[in-house]
């Protein structure tokens, strides 16, 4: 796509979406090329999956030690910004000036606070499945993702509010006292309790609890108890002594009176209190509580506990008087009270307005209730009518039977309409309560002497519905019959009694004789006066009274403060309702049980109508706990605030919002990554069904020395160590809904299997499988290791479903066996331990949500769309995608991609280089020449890598007893981040002026240490490393003592370095801006013009007469165009295809539609390519060329090139590799002996150009040294060419001869293609290979060329399990592609290694793949490995972005490890100028030497490698070599071999 | 594999007669540094008394050092670089090699033995080519026996 981007209004910086190993290489090559990097993440850590794994194929190295060094590095560099918790929203704008919107979701823990310390973890009691550990293992709700995780900071996981809090009037936190009181923390759940209900015993015995009518649980069983474990709690503290409250400070100096001690006045006045008010509560009764203490009888709530929760409330400091009755609101204000608030609550009873409803011996609920909890009850009768069936009513009646009477309830609705609790109901009628439904009294009967002997009642019947949707009870016309009674006691409301406001008080009363009030801020309508609770509602209950109280102390704090009585808006978090759906799953995964609530003793009904003792019993601990265990922990963050509580930083903020800024960027990579596939999807595999079905990913977990068995296999169900793994391969990849391979679960299957075998040595592993697709650099290799040293089984065949013995819960599969072993082709029942699913990958739903929102294209299965020829530009220009978001890929590919990705962006953004980026400051150096060395030795445990092979804590003690070391510890991970940090602080605070670090090794993590020290003012020179773990732990795992003590010498012989260790210092060099470019391919000239593009000169060298290598050889390209996502519209769809439209290949441009297949010439693209880099000016092409030699270093080499004009010499800043390959020919199968046997190169050739097409075809695959390693890209390219020849002749017989069939990725499109299109596969082995034949003549006496002779090819067919002979037109044998010629050769004269099989040797192959191990020297293309042209374009990108990382600097640090030549003893004998590889020594006059002789040599250390070549040679020992001088090796030489016993003196 | 490994790796810790060789190898940072981490990496075990000095590159070598680590008590030294051609500074090894063969001769002469002195050359891939390297040696040092100038320190 052609990048037309206006210079003045580029952004020099890039949106990095997506914190894994692509996303992070991006960042690292574009923030070192000098643009500012957005990394954006969705989660609260970076890493992604690589991560979560244990190890990496094929070297094995640990994940985490490979990627954490540059997490670090990602998390430190001042020029990346990390933006965790975080989402794109969208995109506005275009290439070179974008502005993307990001949402950052609420962490709840300040990053700039935390110091990953862990304690909100410790506290927090939400435990939930870690997802980083697949579920095996749970977590907190306040978390840190993993142990290295960058940023190193906790996180707290909110989904919302539990619905039991929302549905709370006063907003209790139930879930989280819940969670607290299950770790039997009752102390705190208590608190919890507190913070917003001061009446916490109260509210656990006569709450009406609508927090458990909203309880997700009671959509599975029964919610839970909420308000019996809170009463638990209150009975468990409150057995305890009591600890009085302190009394809170007054702050302020106005002064707020409270009318009425009930729940609401004394909720108000506490919070008011706290807040630091003087309060005074007025209570007319002689005892505070209200309603709960006169009107709640005995036996639902004991005065004791009513006592006690408004004692705590006094003795914070609010003053209670009681007996005292507020006559006058007036008298109040006249006090020197500045706000009032009316809480006096509905106390009038209420009666009925019926004949005879004065008598004597008529009661009122309210008062009847009030006298006898005040000890003073009323006579009674024998037999006592109550009218009415609420909840007063049931108190009514119960207190009436303990006090002997016979009760009977009349109610002139029906049971069902009654608002009493069904439970107190229940509770009365087991008591002798008896209930008379739909009956009202019309008049009370006199005796005549003012006394009532009984009621006149009438039936009702059900009418309309009246304005409370209840249906109007009518009376029954002549119903009317006598009740004959002592007493009745109305019970049919209560109203708040006003008397003590006169009209005049300028307080305004509704007609419902309630206060009038404004609802928002509950102010009444004379100012400072406030009213709250029943007296302004009606009758509620005693948690409205609370949340009344809450909002009337906000309002009048408001008030007081002088501030807008309205309340700001309070952002609101959503409610988490869960669906029944997700529920069900919840239990299908085994994480929630079905358990209904654990019941409540009660005392049994004839004993308690004798007295007024509590009825319910209470739970037990461990009903409680088991009860508390129910709950579902809804909004996982239960906002219990124990971690603001413990967090000593300050960091936690439970109030914070998302926050949504717009940022501007010139460029966004996308790479969001995969998922891996959900195997519950898979049904027929039981996974979470059978427990010991797993996941690949979590047998990394399980494998992981920092995973949730420490890194040992376990079976979930039992933790038993398997002996038998089985491993499914293909699960969620190459089957009916992916039409895909996922490309990396072949090898990941296989490092598992392997890591599982040196977990367990007897390990028994069999691994079932279609293809085994090892097609990368030394993957043929590693998979032949699995078979031959570990035994690993493969067989071939994919496993249709698992069946579980319930007893043992081992697993039963059925398969076929290998039909190349002995038992071939028998079908075998066999049992396993444990099965592996080795799931694949797929796009999530939120990263397709992401590409729709950023309007780039996606196909079905949400991977997104890049350009063929420009791979990884997406439908739309200045957004690029990579790594698996494109297709299934492994590490290296994504890290190449990410690099590549970098060069892309920087094609776009390179005038803006530098204008968003900021330098790196380090504190100023300290000077330590007068100081005694201060060394301080840091020994890691490696997780588990060293500290669980060695005795890491002995060899911390064995240092601190070394000369010269002053402190001495050991950490869990010392690269860390934490840890890096933590190095830095020791050094300042303790005054080192060495550092020791053993650990690892010091190829990766040196300079991350160095870096650290030198944040302490510590030149880097002053750090040493001993390698424990790569020499040590990992070697001599076998031999706990030998490795402990060969750790304690590798420490001991770097401390004894460390006391000899100088500062180094570097000097700065200029840059040289020209980049060398080796090799004119795709891959050479993609780089070049990448590079000249940014303004950098290129010296572009190609052998040959033409630029254009390998492709020129390629004929066709094609692939299967897959559907386009739904949401794809086809106007935006089109953007790519216009974009190829160039690329058609004519030949085949008729192929039908409907197979999909979109073929592409490269050679057009080849033909643009050269011109566009001939044209260049700023590329200079040497044609018919050769390198001769490099000398120099990263950013100045000098180079001597060959070419037809001579020699010439050109001098660069990093030299590029692309010198490509070329494909094999050898005697194989007869070729060479007969024109019918062809390569797929030269039949790629024939279809291109013949006209002559043949009819029957037989191709061989992995021929010749493809037996030993994977050309990666034959497969495809056969069975191209055979797609190529069944578009010309569909009725051409092909057969296909192939060990694997390797088509990874979208490859594997073509191949289900070609067997749609009736190409046959038949698999051979390399025991049992094909056999080719002409005619019935010897292969080799061909020379007659008999017109009649006819190829025959002999293959075994496994299926059939015959012998197939087939006579093909052509025979067409796919020879690898390997090294050209020279290429040895070439490696030598550029100093960098090959591989076995020649090729290219990477500095790391899953994290520098284009890296060669000497700085400044990248590689692109086959060079490094057989490729597509996709895969060469990339990496051609790859290796300019690295290649920019150097001479996109102006000027380099060099020196450091130079050597010096101490004039005084220099004889100038030039051996050194003779014998430096690098021709640096110089003999120069200014210099006198030994003995004052004129002359001596002179070594530019800007030159210098460090190589001490000429140390070693100085006959004058004249040149000492910094950082290695003769005194510091031999120093080590000495400690390592000296026999140090020192005495322990103790763990540190 | 691991079997094979670990009953090598008794073999060449000598454990027969008690007898524990300690072996010194000086390695150069690149290939033969990164042989001995792709060792690790891959777990291929070895005897636990190699242990290794780094020198930027095997043409540091110094005749002083490996005489320095017999008299220090080595009973074997190893050198261990690039693989010839290979060296990233050119031809260090090779001057490395040279030293060592004129070192072997000293040995000889003053009856050290210059047996107790070997270089390898491994690329950085060879993790297991280290292994063997110097499992030999230990094989070959234990069967030579204790240094002669460890028993006269003793």
């Amino acid at each position: 796509m052609k990048q037309d981007v206006r210079n003045d209004s580029i952004v020099g910086a890039v949106m990095v979406v997506g914190g894994g190993i692509a996303g992070i290489q991006t960042s690292l090559d574009l923030a070192e090329a000098g643009y500012k990097v957005y990394l954006v993440e969705n989660k609260s850590a970076i890493g992604g999956h690589m991560a979560q794994l244990d190890k990496t194929f094929p070297t094995n190295d640990c994940a985490m030690c490979i990627v954490s060094p540059k997490l670090v590095d990602c998390g430190r560099h001042r020029n990346i910004e990390l933006l965790v918790d975080s989402d794109v929203m969208g995109v506005r704008g275009e290439a070179g000036d974008f502005t993307v919107r990001v949402r950052t979701r609420p962490r709840y823990i300040d990053l700039d606070k935390c110091t990953g310390c862990g304690d909100c973890a410790d506290v927090c009691p939400v435990v939930i499945p870690g997802l980083f550990d697949e579920g095996l293992a749970v977590r907190r709700a306040a978390y840190k993702l993993y142990p290295q995780a960058v940023p190193n900071a906790y996180a707290i996981e909110k989904l919302g509010i539990a619905p039991c809090r929302d549905a709370c009037p006063a907003g209790q936190r139930a879930q989280g006292y819940i969670a607290l009181i299950r770790e039997g923390r009752y102390d705190d759940a208590l608190r919890v309790i507190k913070e917003d209900n001061p009446f916490p015993g109260i509210c656990g015995r006569i709450c009406n609890h609508r927090c458990e009518d909203a309880c997700n649980r009671g959509k599975l069983d029964d919610p839970v108890n909420i308000r019996a474990l809170k009463r638990f709690v209150t009975d468990k503290v409150y057995a305890q002594p009591r600890v009085p409250p302190e009394p809170v400070e007054r702050k302020y100096e106005e002064r707020v009176a409270i009318i009425g001690a009930g729940p609401c006045g004394l909720s108000a006045a506490q919070d008011l209190c706290m807040l630091g008010y003087e309060t005074t509560v007025f209570e007319a009764l002689p005892v505070a509580g209200g309603m709960l203490r006169v009107g709640v009888p005995e036996y639902r709530l004991p005065s004791s506990i009513v006592d006690r929760e408004v004692q705590d409330i006094v003795g914070k400091g609010v003053e209670l008087r009681l007996n005292t009755t507020v006559d006058n609101l007036d008298d109040v204000f006249d006090e020197g009270f500045d706000a009032v608030l009316i809480a006096v609550g509905a106390h009038e009873g209420i009666r009925l307005p019926i004949p005879g409803a004065d008598l004597g011996g008529v009661l009122i609920n309210t008062t009847f209730l009030r006298d006898v909890r005040l000890g003073d009850p009323p006579e009674l009768g024998e037999r006592v009518t109550v009218i009415g069936a609420g909840d007063v009513a049931m108190d009514v009646a119960r207190t009436a039977v303990r006090l002997g009477a016979d009760v009977h309830v009349y109610y002139r609705r029906t049971r069902e309409e009654a608002t009493a609790d069904v439970e107190e109901m229940h509770h009365a009628e087991e008591e002798g309560v008896v209930f008379h439904w739909q009956v009202t009294p019309v008049e009370v009967v006199g005796n005549g002497d003012g006394r009532m002997r009984g009621l006149t009642c009438v039936r009702t019947e059900q009418g309309l519905p009246d304005e409370t949707g209840r249906r109007r009870p009518v009376p029954i016309p002549d119903s009317e019959h006598f009740v004959p009674c002592d007493n009745v006691i109305f019970s049919v409301g209560q109203r708040a009694g006003l008397a003590f406001i006169p009209e005049s008080a300028g307080v305004g009363v509704t007609r419902r004789q309630t206060i009038a009030i404004n609802p928002n801020t509950l102010a009444a309508t004379r100012p400072g006066v406030f009213a709250a609770g029943d007296a302004t509602t009606g009758t509620a209950f005693v948690i409205e009274a609370v949340a009344s109280g809450h909002r009337a102390a906000e309002s009048i704090h408001r008030y007081l403060r002088g501030e807008e009585l309205e309340p700001a808006p309070k952002p609101e978090l959503p409610v988490v309702e869960l669906t029944q759906a997700e529920i069900e799953q919840r239990v299908e995964l085994g994480e929630v049980q079905v358990q209904p609530r654990v019941p409540m003793e009660a005392v049994p009904a004839a004993e308690r109508i004798s007295s007024f003792e509590e009825v319910m019993a209470g739970y037990t601990d461990e009903q409680a706990q088991a009860e508390a265990a129910r709950c579902l922990a809804c909004g996982i963050c239960s906002e219990c605030l124990s971690c603001v509580y413990t967090c000593q930083a300050d960091a936690i903020e439970h109030n914070v919002v998302e926050r949504i800024q717009d940022i501007d960027a010139g460029a966004v990579v996308l790479a969001p990554g995969y998922e891996a596939y959900q195997a519950e999807q898979a049904a027929e595999y039981g996974w979470g069904r059978y427990p010991n079905v797993v996941t690949a990913l979590q047998l990394e977990r399980l494998l992981s020395a920092s995973g949730p068995t420490h890194g040992h296999v376990q079976r979930p169900s039992d933790g038993q160590v398997p002996k038998k793994i089985a491993f499914l391969q293909c699960v969620g990849s190459r089957d009916q809904t992916h039409d895909y391979c996922s490309a990396v679960c072949c090898m990941y299957a296989t490092k598992e299997a392997i890591m599982a075998i040196e977990h367990e040595p007897n390990t028994e592993v069999h691994v079932f499988m279609m293809d085994m697709r090892a097609f990368s650099k030394g993957y043929y290799e590693y998979y032949r290791r699995a078979q031959e040293r570990y035994g690993i089984q493969y067989t071939r065949c994919r496993i249709s479903y698992v069946r579980e013995d319930p007893r043992t819960r081992n697993l039963i599969l059925r398969y076929v066996s290998d039909p190349f072993s002995h038992s071939s082709g028998e079908v075998v029942e066999e049992e396993f331990d444990l099965v592996v699913l080795s799931v694949g990958m797929e796009i999530s739903e939120e990263v397709r949500e992401l590409g729709r929102r950023l309007g780039v294209e996606l196909d079905e299965h949400g991977f997104c769309r890049t350009l063929a020829f420009e791979p990884l530009q997406t439908s739309r220009q200045g957004i690029f995608a990579v790594g698996p978001f494109r297709e299934p890929k492994d590490i290296p590919e994504s890290v190449v991609e990410a690099s590549g990705a970098a060069a892309a962006a920087g094609g776009i953004l390179s005038p803006a280089r530098w204008t968003c980026t900021e330098e790196a400051v380090y504190p100023p150096e300290r000077d330590i020449a007068e100081e005694e060395p201060r060394i301080g030795v840091f020994v890691c445990h490696c997780g588990s890598n060293i500290g669980g092979f060695l005795d890491v804590p002995a060899v911390a003690t064995y240092a601190s007893r070394l000369p010269g070391v002053v402190h001495a510890e050991h950490n869990l991970y010392t690269c860390s981040q934490d840890s890096i940090q933590h190095i830095t602080e020791r050094t300042r605070e303790l005054g080192l002026n060495r550092v020791v670090v053993a650990s690892c090794t010091p190829l990766t993590h040196e300079p991350l240490f160095q870096d650290s020290v030198r944040q302490a003012g510590l030149n880097p020179g002053m750090f040493q490393m001993a390698n424990i773990r790569n020499q040590c732990s990992w070697v001599h795992s076998d031999n706990w003592e030998a490795a402990t003590g060969k750790a304690k010498d590798l420490v001991h012989m770097a401390v004894a370095k460390a006391l000899r260790l100088e500062p180094l210092h570097k000097t700065e060099v200029p840059v040289q801006k020209a980049v060398l470019v080796i090799g004119g391919g795709v891959a050479g000239m993609t780089a070049a013009l990448n590079l000249a593009d940014q303004g950098f000169p290129i010296h572009l060298v190609e052998r040959a007469q033409r630029l254009g290598g390998n492709l020129r050889n390629v004929r066709a390209l094609v692939d299967v165009r897959s559907g386009a996502e739904a949401s794809v519209t086809s106007e935006s769809q089109g953007v790519l295809a216009s974009a190829e439209r160039d690329f058609t290949v004519s030949r085949f441009e008729s192929d039908k539609p409907e197979t999909g297949l979109v073929w592409r010439d490269p050679q057009e693209f080849l033909l643009h390519l050269v011109e566009r880099v001939t044209a260049h000016p700023g590329i200079t092409v040497h044609l018919q060329s050769e390198f001769l030699e490099s000398s120099g270093f990263a950013g100045s080499f000098t180079s001597r090139l060959r070419g037809p004009d001579g020699e010439s010499e050109i001098r660069h800043g990093a030299t590029i590799v692309a010198t490509g390959g070329v494909e094999y020919r050898g005697p194989e199968y007869g070729y060479g002996t007969d024109s019918r046997i062809l390569t797929q190169q030269e039949f790629e050739s024939w279809l291109a150009e013949e006209d002559d097409v043949p009819d029957s075809v037989v191709m061989i695959l992995c021929v010749g040294p493809a037996e030993r390693f994977c050309s990666r890209i034959c497969c495809t390219t056969a069975i191209k060419n055979t797609l190529a020849l069944k578009r010309l002749n569909p009725q051409a017989q092909i057969t296909v001869i192939y060990r694997d069939i390797r088509t990874y990725g979208f490859k594997e499109r073509l191949y289900n293609e070609a067997r749609r299109q009736g190409v046959l596969f038949v698999q051979y082995d390399f025991d049992r290979k094909p056999e080719v034949r002409v005619s019935d003549t010897d292969v080799s006496d061909l020379s007659s060329g008999e017109p009649e002779s006819h190829l025959e090819v002999t293959v075994w067919e496994p299926s059939l399990r015959q012998e197939l002979v087939l006579k093909p037109d052509l025979l067409v044998l796919s020879m690898p592609v390997v090294p050209p010629e020279g290429a040895g050769e070439l490696a030598t004269r550029l100093k960098v290694p090959v591989d076995l099989d020649g090729f290219f040797l990477e500095a790391h192959v899953k994290l520098r793949p284009v890296d060669f191990s000497s700085d400044g020297v990248f590689m692109a293309g086959m060079a490094h490995y057989p490729k597509f042209l996709d895969e060469t374009i990339v990496q051609a990108q790859a290796a300019a972005a690295r290649a920019m990382t150097i001479v996109g600097k102006d000027v380099l640090e060099v020196g450091g490890i130079v050597a010096q030549v101490d004039a005084e003893k220099c004889v100038a004998c030039l051996t050194c100028v003779r014998v430096c590889p690098y021709d640096v020594p110089q003999v120069r006059a200014e210099f006198n030497g030994i003995g004052g002789i004129v002359g001596a040599a002179y070594i530019e250390p800007a030159q210098c490698h460090g190589c001490g070549i000429c140390v070693s040679e100085c006959p004058a020992k004249a040149i000492q070599l910094l950082h290695y001088r003769d005194a510091q090796v031999e120093a080590e030489v000495e400690a390592l071999l000296e026999r140090v016993d020192l005495e322990p003196i103790g763990e540190i | 594999m691991a079997n094979e490994e670990v009953s090598m790796s008794e073999r060449g810790d000598g454990a027969s007669d008690g007898f524990e060789p300690e072996i010194t190898v000086f390695t150069c940072i690149y290939c033969a540094y990164m042989a001995v981490d792709t060792a690790g990496a891959l777990r291929i075990k070895y005897p636990a008394n190699i242990k290794l000095v780094k020198l930027p590159c095997t043409g540091k070598t110094d005749v002083r050092y490996l005489l320095e680590a017999f008299e220090q008590g080595a009973d074997g030294v190893c050198v261990v670089g690039c693989p010839i051609g290979n060296c990233h500074h050119v031809d260090g090894n090779k001057r490395g090699l040279a030293r060592v063969t004129y070192t072997k001769k000293l040995l000889d002469e003053i009856g050290v033995g210059g047996d107790r002195l070997e270089m390898y050359f491994v690329s950085g891939g060879m993790g297991m080519t280290f292994a063997s390297a110097v499992r030999e040696m230990t094989e070959r040092v234990g069967e030579l026996g204790p240094s002669p100038l460890r028993r006269l320190g003793d």
